[in-house]
């Protein structure tokens, strides 16, 4: 059977920024919810509860302390390895832990999907408030670690209030996108873990953000904002310098970028998910 | 802007990929590639084409129609899950749905944890779900087990906190789908009550069921779908007979009549000539065709459709080889002026079918037309009963 009609019939949604944040904002107690039940869920059942945030990025730190600092001997400009490397995981694990499960936030919350509507962004925020919250805990072992290098953070630590927005507004564009994409190309799940360990080592977690040839520098910062964002910890918290201004704004420009393009990217996606999901 | 309760669908067309496709890599590339080398089109499948139709605020509707003839999918745009492919649908206000059995709810959050979620997805403030919160565990008679997870409900126990849930966090658009049929039956007369309350209190209340009933005691106009068009928009009564008329020449004409005992002929008249009425004696004449002697048990009916009857009368008879008249006298028919439909079937003494227990045929019965009372008084009663009263 075919059906014509001209184009001006067709269904188009109508969607005003102002509206979106209208909506988003009034269910902003549906991201509570599913965040706590996410919450809930994963320290409920797991034996070590809590500890679980701080263990994946200190197993990593010391991993990392060992092969870098004593074997491949990475230069840190006098930081001590250990909070250089802390400094680099904390944000590298929010973005991973956002994204990972971003991409399974609205695949797996399919009986909610088919019933009840609010804005589906709503799944990868909850995601994402999670993985802050995971940050926040495994931030008291950074001052764990300021205690056992007997180092004293900064006064210009400030500086990582806006470091920390820019890669919320980063793990927020991708994880959103990447809630709608997985809806439409399911087997992406089994290659985010791939990709996301490729990111880990070109991320410059392991290694200063100096490794990156100077010529690329800025480019390779708009690609990956993550790269800005933890030069600009290290100086401000580490080194008591501000961050570099350039880096820092090519980051927060990008990351924008991201996160309005992931999010608008996303809206166009949204109008099928239940035709398909 | 429309007026909270009330509904606007305009026009509206849905489509659904006809083709075989998964939501993988693989299959969207190869479908990509068709497109742009084979220049071949995608197929779709037809699911509702230009449904037009408005609900003003506190109306009840049903949504009548056979398996598959869009409904649920109706009910989906409604809700916002799903969008239309062309047209354009508001509604207005707040919506509680309870679309699938277990709507709203999750299965690994507790009783109590569904409950806030459910009512945080409405929009609605934490304490407001607080504050109804006793009112939602105990009509769906869940105090004991309401703080266990929801995956270790029994399915009625699930349809009855979804229910409970989506009819008492006062929606202004109430939408209910199939979801009677799980519920026990003094829940079942406990939710066409609160249909009622909810409606009563201003509600708007979009319905989809197969219990034709159901649709009589709480909604006054009728949409029928037919395979993803409207086929009837009228009061409820109507819409109902006109479906019964059209699920009934589908169960007649299904019912393969090679049992040992078959039914030949059937008539129904005014015992006394003229119209069938409902005050005035009624002859039903049958004719039955035997293969042997046989001492059998005769069963007639009469119903509103296809469903079950309002009345059956029985009689013993000794039915010889060959063709025999039967002829029955119904002494008054206590039913509404309408059409209905007279069963019949013949039984050995021990209760083995000879000729199963079927629709035979429509007539039409005039009389008295049952009052149309107000919207919350049930007019699930299908008879008439001569009633006086005094007033002092």
């Amino acid at each position: 059977m075919t059906v014509d009609l001209p184009r001006e019939a067709l269904f188009r949604r109508h969607l005003r920024p102002g509206k979106m944040m209208a909506d988003l904002w009034a269910s902003r107690e549906a991201v509570r919810s599913l965040a706590e039940r996410d919450w809930r869920a994963r320290y409920k059942q797991a034996v070590l509860g809590l500890a679980w945030a701080v263990l994946t990025p200190v197993m990593l730190m010391l991993i990392f302390t060992l092969v870098f600092k004593h074997g491949a001997k990475v230069e840190t400009d006098g930081m001590p390895y250990p909070l250089f490397a802390y400094l680099g995981l904390l944000p590298w694990t929010l973005f991973s832990t956002s994204v990972s499960q971003g991409v399974l936030a609205i695949v797996g919350n399919n009986a909610l999907l088919n019933k009840v509507y609010f804005p589906r962004e709503v799944f990868a925020i909850a995601k994402v408030l999670v993985a802050l919250i995971d940050m926040a805990i495994a931030m008291t072992v950074l001052f764990l670690l300021f205690g056992i290098n007997t180092f004293m953070p900064r006064p210009t630590s400030y500086w990582a209030i806006p470091m920390l927005l820019i890669m919320l507004a980063f793990a927020l564009g991708v994880s959103i996108f990447m809630s709608g994409v997985s809806v439409y190309l399911r087997d992406i799940r089994q290659a985010i873990p791939i990709i996301l360990q490729l990111g880990l080592f070109i991320t410059p977690v392991a290694y200063d953000l100096s490794y990156i040839p100077a010529s690329v520098r800025g480019i390779y910062v708009a690609i990956n904002p993550l790269g800005g964002v933890i030069d600009g910890l290290r100086r401000s918290v580490l080194l008591g310098e501000a961050p570099h201004l350039g880096i820092t704004v090519i980051a927060a420009c990008s990351a924008a970028v991201y996160l309005v393009g992931g999010y608008a990217l996303f809206k166009r996606m949204e109008k099928g998910l239940a035709d398909v999901a | 802007m429309l007026p909270n309760g009330a509904i606007d669908v305009s026009h509206v067309y849905k489509r659904f990929h006809a083709d075989k496709r998964r939501a993988l890599l693989r299959d969207q590339i190869q479908i990509l590639r068709n497109r742009v080398v084979r220049q071949t089109r995608p197929k779709w499948r037809w699911v509702l084409r230009d449904i037009d139709f408005k609900v003003e605020a506190g109306e009840a509707v049903g949504l009548i129609g056979t398996n598959g003839s869009g409904k649920s999918t109706l009910l989906k745009m409604l809700n916002q899950i799903m969008f239309p492919y062309a047209g354009h649908i508001d509604v207005g206000g707040r919506i509680g749905a309870l679309i699938e059995v277990r709507s709203g709810i999750h299965p690994d959050l507790s009783g109590r944890e569904n409950t806030f979620l459910y009512g945080s997805l409405l929009g609605l403030p934490r304490r407001e779900v607080a504050a109804r919160f006793d009112e939602i565990v105990e009509f769906a008679e869940l105090t004991d087990s309401i703080d266990r997870q929801v995956k270790f409900y029994s399915s009625g126990m699930q349809m009855r906190l979804g229910f409970a849930i989506a009819a008492f966090l006062e929606p202004e658009v109430l939408l209910v789908d199939e979801v009677l049929a799980v519920g026990d039956a003094p829940f079942q007369q406990k939710c066409l009550e609160r249909m009622r309350q909810v409606l009563e209190a201003g509600t708007t209340l979009v319905l989809v069921t197969h219990d034709l009933t159901a649709f009589e005691a709480t909604t006054q106009r009728g949409i029928w779908l037919k395979d993803g068009v409207v086929a009837m928009d009228a009061p409820i009564r109507q819409t109902l007979s006109a479906y019964r008329d059209f699920i009934e020449t589908y169960a007649v004409s299904s019912a393969a009549d090679s049992g040992p005992v078959r039914i030949t002929k059937v008539s129904v008249s005014a015992a006394e000539g003229g119209h069938v009425r409902a005050d005035a004696p009624v002859a039903v004449r049958l004719v039955v065709d035997c293969d042997e002697a046989v001492d059998a048990n005769l069963y007639l009916g009469i119903s509103e459709g296809a469903a079950t009857p309002v009345f059956t009368v029985s009689d013993e008879a000794h039915l010889p080889v060959g063709e025999s008249r039967i002829d029955c006298r119904l002494e008054q028919l206590p039913l509404a002026r309408g059409r209905y439909a007279l069963w019949g079937g013949v039984y050995t003494t021990s209760g083995k079918s000879l000729a199963e227990w079927r629709p035979l045929l429509t007539f039409d019965v005039s009389g008295a037309e049952l009052g149309s009372a107000p919207r919350a008084v049930a007019r699930l009663a299908p008879i008439v009963i001569g009633a006086r009263w005094e007033h002092s």
